[in-house]
Protein backbone atom coordinates (compact mmCIF):
# COMPACT_ATOMS: atom_id res chain seq x y z
CA UNK A 1 0.00 0.00 0.00
CA UNK A 2 2.92 2.84 0.82
CA UNK A 3 5.70 1.59 -1.61
CA UNK A 4 8.39 3.02 -0.03
CA UNK A 5 7.90 1.53 3.36
CA UNK A 6 7.71 -2.18 1.59
CA UNK A 7 10.99 -1.32 -0.29
CA UNK A 8 12.71 0.06 3.12
CA UNK A 9 12.36 -3.20 4.64
CA UNK A 10 14.00 -5.02 2.30
CA UNK A 11 16.99 -2.86 1.66
CA UNK A 12 20.13 -4.07 1.95
CA UNK A 13 21.12 -1.18 4.27
CA UNK A 14 18.44 -1.30 6.90
CA UNK A 15 20.36 -3.17 9.23
CA UNK A 16 23.52 -0.42 9.10
CA UNK A 17 22.59 1.29 12.84
CA UNK A 18 19.64 3.71 12.26
CA UNK A 19 21.38 6.71 13.86
CA UNK A 20 24.45 6.19 11.28
CA UNK A 21 22.16 6.75 8.11
CA UNK A 22 20.19 9.75 10.03
CA UNK A 23 23.30 11.45 10.60
CA UNK A 24 24.54 10.88 7.40
CA UNK A 25 21.22 12.18 5.49
CA UNK A 26 20.73 15.36 7.68
CA UNK A 27 24.28 16.52 7.80
CA UNK A 28 24.48 15.97 3.70
CA UNK A 29 20.76 17.83 3.39
CA UNK A 30 22.05 20.40 5.89
CA UNK A 31 25.10 21.08 3.77
CA UNK A 32 23.18 20.76 0.17
CA UNK A 33 20.55 23.39 1.24
CA UNK A 34 23.59 25.81 3.05
CA UNK A 35 25.76 25.19 -0.21
CA UNK A 36 23.30 26.24 -3.14
CA UNK A 37 26.00 24.87 -5.22
CA UNK A 38 25.64 23.30 -8.29
CA UNK A 39 28.84 21.20 -7.75
CA UNK A 40 27.66 20.02 -4.54
CA UNK A 41 24.46 19.24 -5.83
CA UNK A 42 25.47 17.15 -8.22
CA UNK A 43 27.75 15.37 -6.22
CA UNK A 44 25.34 14.46 -4.04
CA UNK A 45 22.80 13.08 -6.39
CA UNK A 46 25.29 10.80 -8.02
CA UNK A 47 26.58 9.39 -4.35
CA UNK A 48 22.65 9.21 -2.98
CA UNK A 49 21.62 7.44 -6.05
CA UNK A 50 24.70 4.81 -6.05
CA UNK A 51 23.80 4.65 -2.28
CA UNK A 52 20.55 3.97 -2.68
CA UNK A 53 20.11 1.84 -6.05
CA UNK A 54 23.21 0.01 -5.70
CA UNK A 55 23.93 -0.58 -2.19
CA UNK A 56 20.56 -0.54 -0.51
CA UNK A 57 19.29 -2.55 -3.76
CA UNK A 58 16.27 -0.32 -4.25
CA UNK A 59 15.03 -1.12 -8.02
CA UNK A 60 16.36 1.58 -10.31
CA UNK A 61 13.08 1.97 -12.18
CA UNK A 62 11.53 3.00 -8.47
CA UNK A 63 14.02 5.46 -7.90
CA UNK A 64 13.45 7.17 -10.98
CA UNK A 65 9.31 7.59 -10.38
CA UNK A 66 10.15 8.91 -7.06
CA UNK A 67 12.52 11.01 -8.36
CA UNK A 68 10.23 12.55 -10.67
CA UNK A 69 7.21 13.32 -8.29
CA UNK A 70 8.22 16.36 -7.17
CA UNK A 71 8.70 17.81 -10.74
CA UNK A 72 5.24 19.46 -10.94
CA UNK A 73 6.04 21.62 -8.04
CA UNK A 74 9.38 22.23 -8.92
CA UNK A 75 8.56 23.25 -12.89
CA UNK A 76 5.62 25.45 -11.65
CA UNK A 77 7.52 27.73 -8.86
CA UNK A 78 10.28 27.56 -11.26
CA UNK A 79 8.41 29.06 -13.79
CA UNK A 80 7.35 31.61 -11.05
CA UNK A 81 11.03 31.92 -10.36
CA UNK A 82 12.55 32.22 -13.77
CA UNK A 83 10.20 34.22 -15.98
CA UNK A 84 8.92 38.13 -15.15
CA UNK A 85 6.47 40.57 -16.98
CA UNK A 86 8.19 44.00 -17.34
CA UNK A 87 8.12 46.60 -19.53
CA UNK A 88 12.16 46.53 -19.81
CA UNK A 89 13.64 43.53 -21.51
CA UNK A 90 15.98 42.09 -19.09
CA UNK A 91 19.47 40.12 -20.34
CA UNK A 92 18.57 36.78 -21.31
CA UNK A 93 15.74 37.22 -23.79
CA UNK A 94 12.31 38.96 -23.69
CA UNK A 95 9.22 38.23 -25.77
CA UNK A 96 7.10 40.94 -26.74
CA UNK A 97 3.54 40.72 -25.44
CA UNK A 98 2.01 44.71 -26.50
CA UNK A 99 4.12 47.18 -24.94
CA UNK A 100 5.12 44.17 -21.95
CA UNK A 101 7.72 41.57 -22.25
CA UNK A 102 7.86 38.35 -20.92
CA UNK A 103 11.34 38.06 -19.95
CA UNK A 104 14.24 36.36 -17.77
CA UNK A 105 17.30 37.85 -16.66
CA UNK A 106 21.04 35.52 -16.48
CA UNK A 107 21.01 35.89 -12.59
CA UNK A 108 17.28 34.65 -12.71
CA UNK A 109 18.27 31.62 -14.78
CA UNK A 110 21.45 30.49 -12.81
CA UNK A 111 19.55 31.08 -9.75
CA UNK A 112 16.64 28.77 -10.60
CA UNK A 113 19.43 26.14 -12.11
CA UNK A 114 21.27 26.03 -8.85
CA UNK A 115 17.59 25.82 -7.21
CA UNK A 116 16.26 23.08 -8.90
CA UNK A 117 19.43 21.08 -8.21
CA UNK A 118 19.52 21.94 -4.81
CA UNK A 119 16.61 20.64 -4.38
CA UNK A 120 16.65 17.37 -6.37
CA UNK A 121 19.92 16.75 -4.19
CA UNK A 122 17.49 17.44 -1.43
CA UNK A 123 15.31 15.12 -2.13
CA UNK A 124 18.10 12.22 -2.74
CA UNK A 125 19.45 13.24 0.52
CA UNK A 126 15.73 12.43 1.70
CA UNK A 127 14.77 9.42 0.08
CA UNK A 128 18.26 7.80 1.19
CA UNK A 129 17.62 7.85 4.82
CA UNK A 130 13.48 7.08 3.43
CA UNK A 131 14.15 4.17 1.11
CA UNK A 132 16.73 2.24 3.57
CA UNK A 133 15.29 3.31 7.15
CA UNK A 134 11.92 1.42 8.17
CA UNK A 135 10.07 3.80 10.54
CA UNK A 136 10.34 2.43 13.83
CA UNK A 137 14.07 2.85 13.52
CA UNK A 138 13.66 6.46 12.89
CA UNK A 139 11.35 6.58 16.18
CA UNK A 140 14.04 5.31 17.89
CA UNK A 141 16.74 7.95 16.80
CA UNK A 142 14.58 10.63 17.12
CA UNK A 143 14.02 9.02 21.43
CA UNK A 144 17.46 9.12 21.39
CA UNK A 145 17.60 12.42 20.53
CA UNK A 146 14.96 13.44 23.34
CA UNK A 147 11.69 13.76 21.53
CA UNK A 148 9.26 14.02 24.25
CA UNK A 149 7.79 11.17 25.12
CA UNK A 150 4.03 11.77 24.56
CA UNK A 151 4.79 12.58 20.73
CA UNK A 152 6.87 9.65 20.11
CA UNK A 153 4.33 7.23 21.17
CA UNK A 154 1.72 9.02 19.46
CA UNK A 155 4.03 8.79 16.54
CA UNK A 156 4.43 5.03 16.63
CA UNK A 157 0.62 4.17 17.24
CA UNK A 158 -0.39 6.78 13.87
CA UNK A 159 2.40 4.58 12.17
CA UNK A 160 0.15 1.59 13.52
CA UNK A 161 -2.77 2.93 12.44
CA UNK A 162 -2.24 4.07 8.71
CA UNK A 163 -1.70 0.37 7.52
CA UNK A 164 -5.08 -0.26 9.50
CA UNK A 165 -6.93 2.39 7.72
CA UNK A 166 -4.87 1.86 4.48
CA UNK A 167 -6.55 -1.39 4.86
CA UNK A 168 -10.29 -0.80 5.56
CA UNK A 169 -9.67 2.09 2.86
CA UNK A 170 -8.71 -0.13 0.48
CA UNK A 171 -10.95 -3.07 1.13
CA UNK A 172 -14.43 -0.59 1.24
CA UNK A 173 -13.20 0.70 -2.42
CA UNK A 174 -12.70 -2.79 -3.39
CA UNK A 175 -16.39 -3.65 -2.10
CA UNK A 176 -17.73 -0.53 -3.41
CA UNK A 177 -16.05 -0.84 -7.11
CA UNK A 178 -18.04 -4.81 -7.42
CA UNK A 179 -21.17 -3.08 -6.12
CA UNK A 180 -20.69 -0.92 -9.24
CA UNK A 181 -19.58 2.41 -7.53
CA UNK A 182 -16.80 4.52 -8.88
CA UNK A 183 -18.59 3.96 -12.49
CA UNK A 184 -18.55 7.58 -12.96
CA UNK A 185 -17.79 10.93 -11.13
CA UNK A 186 -20.87 10.88 -9.69
CA UNK A 187 -20.85 8.14 -7.97
CA UNK A 188 -17.20 8.30 -7.34
CA UNK A 189 -18.06 11.62 -5.26
CA UNK A 190 -20.63 9.33 -3.84
CA UNK A 191 -18.33 6.75 -2.85
CA UNK A 192 -15.73 8.41 -1.46
CA UNK A 193 -17.57 10.62 1.26
CA UNK A 194 -18.91 7.54 2.20
CA UNK A 195 -15.86 5.81 1.87
CA UNK A 196 -14.30 8.45 4.61
CA UNK A 197 -17.46 8.49 7.14
CA UNK A 198 -16.91 4.65 7.43
CA UNK A 199 -13.34 5.02 7.68
CA UNK A 200 -14.19 7.57 10.58
CA UNK A 201 -16.46 5.10 12.71
CA UNK A 202 -14.32 2.26 11.91
CA UNK A 203 -10.93 4.05 12.91
CA UNK A 204 -12.68 4.55 15.70
CA UNK A 205 -13.79 1.42 16.79
CA UNK A 206 -10.42 0.13 16.08
CA UNK A 207 -8.81 3.03 18.21
CA UNK A 208 -11.33 1.62 21.13
CA UNK A 209 -10.40 -2.07 20.55
CA UNK A 210 -6.32 -1.46 20.33
CA UNK A 211 -7.22 0.78 23.91
CA UNK A 212 -8.86 -2.40 25.61
CA UNK A 213 -6.07 -4.91 24.37
CA UNK A 214 -3.74 -2.63 25.77
CA UNK A 215 -5.39 -2.00 28.93
CA UNK A 216 -5.47 -5.52 29.13
CA UNK A 217 -1.95 -5.78 28.77
CA UNK A 218 -1.22 -3.44 31.96
CA UNK A 219 -0.44 -0.46 29.84
CA UNK A 220 0.37 2.57 32.13
CA UNK A 221 0.84 5.71 29.79
CA UNK A 222 3.87 3.78 27.88
CA UNK A 223 4.66 1.72 25.30
CA UNK A 224 7.41 -0.57 25.25
CA UNK A 225 9.30 -1.59 22.50
CA UNK A 226 12.29 -4.23 22.18
CA UNK A 227 14.53 -2.37 19.41
CA UNK A 228 16.91 -4.71 17.71
CA UNK A 229 20.14 -2.76 18.29
CA UNK A 230 22.74 -2.81 15.61
CA UNK A 231 25.95 -1.18 16.61
CA UNK A 232 27.36 1.49 14.10
CA UNK A 233 30.73 0.30 11.98
CA UNK A 234 33.70 2.17 12.68
CA UNK A 235 34.69 2.04 9.06
CA UNK A 236 31.18 3.47 8.16
CA UNK A 237 31.79 6.29 10.70
CA UNK A 238 34.80 7.59 9.12
CA UNK A 239 33.74 7.07 5.35
CA UNK A 240 31.09 9.33 6.06
CA UNK A 241 33.15 12.20 8.02
CA UNK A 242 35.33 12.21 5.75
CA UNK A 243 32.63 12.97 2.77
CA UNK A 244 31.14 15.60 4.93
CA UNK A 245 34.66 17.31 4.93
CA UNK A 246 35.05 16.64 1.34
CA UNK A 247 31.92 18.28 0.78
CA UNK A 248 32.66 20.98 3.26
CA UNK A 249 35.91 21.54 1.66
CA UNK A 250 34.63 22.18 -1.71
CA UNK A 251 32.31 24.87 -0.05
CA UNK A 252 35.18 26.59 0.97
CA UNK A 253 37.27 26.80 -1.89
CA UNK A 254 34.35 27.91 -3.97
CA UNK A 255 33.62 30.64 -1.00
CA UNK A 256 37.44 31.75 -1.39
CA UNK A 257 37.28 31.97 -5.68
CA UNK A 258 34.39 33.47 -6.36
CA UNK B 1 -28.97 11.78 -3.00
CA UNK B 2 -30.54 14.86 -1.57
CA UNK B 3 -31.01 17.55 -3.59
CA UNK B 4 -28.06 19.31 -2.02
CA UNK B 5 -25.74 16.85 -2.46
CA UNK B 6 -26.95 16.97 -6.46
CA UNK B 7 -26.19 21.08 -6.85
CA UNK B 8 -22.69 19.38 -5.14
CA UNK B 9 -21.98 17.02 -7.35
CA UNK B 10 -22.40 19.42 -10.76
CA UNK B 11 -20.25 22.06 -9.60
CA UNK B 12 -17.36 19.48 -8.41
CA UNK B 13 -17.95 17.95 -11.89
CA UNK B 14 -17.47 20.91 -13.67
CA UNK B 15 -14.33 21.91 -11.47
CA UNK B 16 -12.67 18.59 -11.62
CA UNK B 17 -12.81 18.79 -15.72
CA UNK B 18 -10.35 21.83 -15.02
CA UNK B 19 -7.61 19.56 -13.16
CA UNK B 20 -6.85 18.48 -16.95
CA UNK B 21 -4.09 21.29 -16.92
CA UNK B 22 -1.81 19.56 -14.74
CA UNK B 23 -0.90 16.20 -14.05
CA UNK B 24 -0.56 16.10 -10.40
CA UNK B 25 -1.89 18.41 -7.79
CA UNK B 26 -0.94 17.69 -4.65
CA UNK B 27 -1.75 19.99 -1.33
CA UNK B 28 1.01 22.77 -1.40
CA UNK B 29 3.89 21.08 0.17
CA UNK B 30 7.12 22.38 -0.13
CA UNK B 31 9.48 20.38 -1.47
CA UNK B 32 12.69 19.14 -0.15
CA UNK B 33 15.81 21.32 -0.07
CA UNK B 34 13.87 24.33 -1.75
CA UNK B 35 13.84 26.81 1.11
CA UNK B 36 16.93 28.54 2.20
CA UNK B 37 18.38 27.36 5.62
CA UNK B 38 17.24 30.69 7.24
CA UNK B 39 13.99 30.65 6.17
CA UNK B 40 13.71 26.81 6.92
CA UNK B 41 14.74 27.67 10.75
CA UNK B 42 12.74 30.95 10.98
CA UNK B 43 9.47 29.14 10.05
CA UNK B 44 10.36 26.35 12.21
CA UNK B 45 10.99 28.64 15.00
CA UNK B 46 7.70 30.29 14.35
CA UNK B 47 5.99 27.31 14.49
CA UNK B 48 7.11 26.55 18.14
CA UNK B 49 4.65 28.42 20.37
CA UNK B 50 1.35 26.64 18.44
CA UNK B 51 3.10 23.31 18.50
CA UNK B 52 4.19 23.88 22.31
CA UNK B 53 0.27 24.67 23.05
CA UNK B 54 -0.93 21.96 21.05
CA UNK B 55 1.53 19.83 23.08
CA UNK B 56 0.28 21.01 26.25
CA UNK B 57 -3.23 20.79 25.30
CA UNK B 58 -2.75 17.22 24.22
CA UNK B 59 -0.63 16.25 27.82
CA UNK B 60 -3.36 17.82 29.70
CA UNK B 61 -6.02 15.74 28.16
CA UNK B 62 -4.13 12.45 28.37
CA UNK B 63 -3.65 13.44 32.19
CA UNK B 64 -7.10 13.40 32.42
CA UNK B 65 -8.41 10.43 30.50
CA UNK B 66 -5.39 8.22 29.16
CA UNK B 67 -8.29 6.93 26.39
CA UNK B 68 -7.21 10.44 24.32
CA UNK B 69 -3.74 9.05 23.05
CA UNK B 70 -5.45 6.48 21.50
CA UNK B 71 -7.93 8.46 19.82
CA UNK B 72 -6.06 11.17 19.08
CA UNK B 73 -3.80 8.78 17.09
CA UNK B 74 -6.24 7.47 15.43
CA UNK B 75 -7.33 11.03 14.06
CA UNK B 76 -3.64 11.30 12.94
CA UNK B 77 -3.83 8.23 11.06
CA UNK B 78 -7.14 9.36 9.72
CA UNK B 79 -5.67 12.80 8.82
CA UNK B 80 -2.66 11.06 7.13
CA UNK B 81 -5.22 8.44 5.41
CA UNK B 82 -7.81 11.00 4.10
CA UNK B 83 -4.83 12.94 2.65
CA UNK B 84 -3.23 10.16 0.88
CA UNK B 85 -5.98 8.75 -0.99
CA UNK B 86 -7.16 10.15 -4.73
CA UNK B 87 -9.87 12.22 -4.95
CA UNK B 88 -12.39 10.91 -7.67
CA UNK B 89 -11.60 13.14 -10.83
CA UNK B 90 -13.15 12.77 -14.01
CA UNK B 91 -9.75 13.37 -16.66
CA UNK B 92 -7.98 10.86 -14.57
CA UNK B 93 -5.63 13.29 -12.85
CA UNK B 94 -4.34 12.76 -9.46
CA UNK B 95 -4.90 15.03 -7.05
CA UNK B 96 -5.43 14.98 -2.75
CA UNK B 97 -6.95 16.50 -0.50
CA UNK B 98 -4.93 18.31 2.57
CA UNK B 99 -7.27 16.68 5.13
CA UNK B 100 -6.63 19.71 7.47
CA UNK B 101 -9.49 20.83 7.60
CA UNK B 102 -11.59 18.37 8.11
CA UNK B 103 -9.16 17.76 11.46
CA UNK B 104 -9.62 21.15 12.86
CA UNK B 105 -13.20 21.01 12.33
CA UNK B 106 -13.32 17.59 14.05
CA UNK B 107 -10.71 17.35 16.49
CA UNK B 108 -9.81 21.37 17.08
CA UNK B 109 -7.06 23.09 15.76
CA UNK B 110 -4.79 22.73 18.49
CA UNK B 111 -4.52 19.40 18.19
CA UNK B 112 -3.91 19.30 14.61
CA UNK B 113 -0.98 21.59 15.06
CA UNK B 114 1.14 18.67 16.59
CA UNK B 115 -0.83 15.66 14.73
CA UNK B 116 -0.43 17.93 11.66
CA UNK B 117 3.76 17.98 12.33
CA UNK B 118 3.66 14.52 12.78
CA UNK B 119 1.46 13.64 9.38
CA UNK B 120 3.56 15.89 7.68
CA UNK B 121 6.96 14.27 8.64
CA UNK B 122 5.06 10.94 7.76
CA UNK B 123 4.35 12.41 4.34
CA UNK B 124 7.91 13.05 3.95
CA UNK B 125 9.24 9.89 4.80
CA UNK B 126 6.23 7.50 3.64
CA UNK B 127 5.15 9.33 0.30
CA UNK B 128 7.64 11.93 -0.52
CA UNK B 129 5.46 14.81 -0.26
CA UNK B 130 7.08 17.48 1.41
CA UNK B 131 10.75 17.14 2.96
CA UNK B 132 12.72 17.69 6.49
CA UNK B 133 14.26 20.84 5.64
CA UNK B 134 10.92 22.63 4.73
CA UNK B 135 9.02 20.92 7.83
CA UNK B 136 8.84 24.10 9.42
CA UNK B 137 7.64 25.55 6.47
CA UNK B 138 5.18 23.42 5.74
CA UNK B 139 4.26 23.00 9.46
CA UNK B 140 3.38 26.68 9.49
CA UNK B 141 1.09 26.77 6.26
CA UNK B 142 -0.60 23.52 6.55
CA UNK B 143 -0.85 22.35 10.58
CA UNK B 144 -1.15 25.62 12.06
CA UNK B 145 -2.25 29.22 9.42
CA UNK B 146 -5.04 26.78 7.69
CA UNK B 147 -6.40 24.66 10.27
CA UNK B 148 -6.61 27.79 12.75
CA UNK B 149 -9.05 29.68 9.45
CA UNK B 150 -10.99 26.67 9.59
CA UNK B 151 -11.74 26.31 13.43
CA UNK B 152 -12.15 30.29 13.23
CA UNK B 153 -14.47 30.37 10.16
CA UNK B 154 -16.11 27.29 11.74
CA UNK B 155 -16.79 28.70 15.05
CA UNK B 156 -18.03 31.85 13.34
CA UNK B 157 -20.50 30.05 11.38
CA UNK B 158 -21.57 27.83 13.85
CA UNK B 159 -22.22 31.43 16.38
CA UNK B 160 -24.11 33.29 13.43
CA UNK B 161 -26.38 30.19 12.66
CA UNK B 162 -25.08 30.02 9.08
CA UNK B 163 -26.09 26.99 7.40
CA UNK B 164 -24.20 24.25 8.87
CA UNK B 165 -23.07 22.31 5.72
CA UNK B 166 -22.34 25.83 4.16
CA UNK B 167 -19.79 26.71 7.17
CA UNK B 168 -18.07 24.06 6.70
CA UNK B 169 -17.59 24.06 3.07
CA UNK B 170 -16.29 27.32 3.92
CA UNK B 171 -13.79 26.65 6.33
CA UNK B 172 -12.30 24.03 4.58
CA UNK B 173 -12.38 25.75 0.88
CA UNK B 174 -10.90 28.31 2.72
CA UNK B 175 -8.79 27.10 5.08
CA UNK B 176 -7.09 25.35 2.00
CA UNK B 177 -7.16 28.84 0.61
CA UNK B 178 -5.54 30.31 3.19
CA UNK B 179 -2.80 27.51 3.36
CA UNK B 180 -2.51 27.91 -1.00
CA UNK B 181 -1.66 32.02 0.34
CA UNK B 182 0.63 31.17 2.82
CA UNK B 183 2.75 29.17 0.78
CA UNK B 184 3.17 31.35 -1.24
CA UNK B 185 4.39 34.21 0.81
CA UNK B 186 6.91 31.39 1.68
CA UNK B 187 8.17 31.11 -1.47
CA UNK B 188 8.25 34.31 -2.55
CA UNK B 189 10.11 35.32 0.96
CA UNK B 190 12.84 33.18 -0.36
CA UNK B 191 12.92 33.19 -3.93
CA UNK B 192 12.77 37.04 -5.64
CA UNK B 193 15.45 37.29 -7.61
CA UNK B 194 15.03 40.40 -10.28
CA UNK B 195 11.90 41.65 -8.73
CA UNK B 196 10.27 42.78 -5.13
CA UNK B 197 8.81 40.63 -2.94
CA UNK B 198 5.21 41.71 -3.72
CA UNK B 199 5.68 40.97 -7.55
CA UNK B 200 7.07 37.87 -6.98
CA UNK B 201 4.05 36.32 -4.52
CA UNK B 202 1.80 37.36 -7.50
CA UNK B 203 3.92 35.59 -9.52
CA UNK B 204 3.98 32.97 -7.38
CA UNK B 205 -0.29 32.66 -6.64
CA UNK B 206 -0.83 33.08 -10.49
CA UNK B 207 1.49 29.91 -11.01
CA UNK B 208 -0.22 27.66 -8.23
CA UNK B 209 -3.81 29.39 -8.72
CA UNK B 210 -4.88 26.84 -11.88
CA UNK B 211 -4.45 23.81 -9.76
CA UNK B 212 -5.23 25.09 -6.09
CA UNK B 213 -8.09 27.07 -6.39
CA UNK B 214 -9.82 24.52 -7.83
CA UNK B 215 -8.50 22.02 -5.49
CA UNK B 216 -9.72 23.91 -2.68
CA UNK B 217 -13.31 24.10 -4.05
CA UNK B 218 -13.49 20.22 -4.12
CA UNK B 219 -11.86 19.86 -0.50
CA UNK B 220 -14.66 22.13 0.83
CA UNK B 221 -17.01 19.98 -1.15
CA UNK B 222 -15.24 17.15 0.04
CA UNK B 223 -15.38 17.68 3.68
CA UNK B 224 -18.61 18.69 3.15
CA UNK B 225 -20.05 15.72 1.99
CA UNK B 226 -18.00 13.57 4.77
CA UNK B 227 -19.28 15.66 7.68
CA UNK B 228 -22.86 15.04 6.01
CA UNK B 229 -22.37 11.31 6.22
CA UNK B 230 -20.54 11.16 9.50
CA UNK B 231 -23.82 13.17 10.63
CA UNK B 232 -25.66 9.79 9.38
CA UNK B 233 -23.61 7.28 10.30
CA UNK B 234 -21.53 8.23 13.03
CA UNK B 235 -23.56 10.56 15.73
CA UNK B 236 -22.10 8.64 18.89
CA UNK B 237 -18.73 8.69 18.17
CA UNK B 238 -18.88 12.59 16.71
CA UNK B 239 -20.42 13.25 20.18
CA UNK B 240 -17.45 11.44 21.72
CA UNK B 241 -15.00 13.76 20.18
CA UNK B 242 -17.47 16.23 21.34
CA UNK B 243 -18.40 17.62 17.49
CA UNK B 244 -22.00 17.09 18.04
CA UNK B 245 -22.73 18.99 21.09
CA UNK B 246 -24.16 22.19 19.23
CA UNK B 247 -26.46 19.27 17.13
CA UNK B 248 -29.27 18.27 18.98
Amino acid sequence: MITIDKLCYNSKLRYVNAGVKFGYAISTLLICVMSHSIAIACIVLAVNGILTVHKGGIPFFRYRHYMAIPLAFLFLSTLAIMFNISREPLDLFAIPIGSWYLTSSRHAFFYSVQLILTALSGVSCLYFLSFNTPMPDILEVLRRLHCPKIVIELMLLIYRFIFILMRVASAVTTAQNSRLGNKDYRTSLKCFSSMASVLFVRSFKQANALYDAMEARCYDGSIHVLNENHPAEKKQIVLIVCFEIFLFLILILKGMFL
Amino acid sequence: MSKLQKKLLIVTTILAFSFGIMPVAYGMHIMEGYLPVGFCVAWGVICIPFLLAGFFSIRKTIEANRKTLVLLAMAGAFVFVISSLKIPSVTGSCSHMTGTGLGAILFGPSAVSILGIIVLLFQAILLAHGGLTTLGANTFSMAVAGPFVSYGIYRLGIKCKWNRYVTVFLAACLGDLFTYCITAVQLALAHHTDTSIAVALGKFLTVFAPTQIPLAVIEGLITCMIVMALETYAKPELRAIGFMKEVH
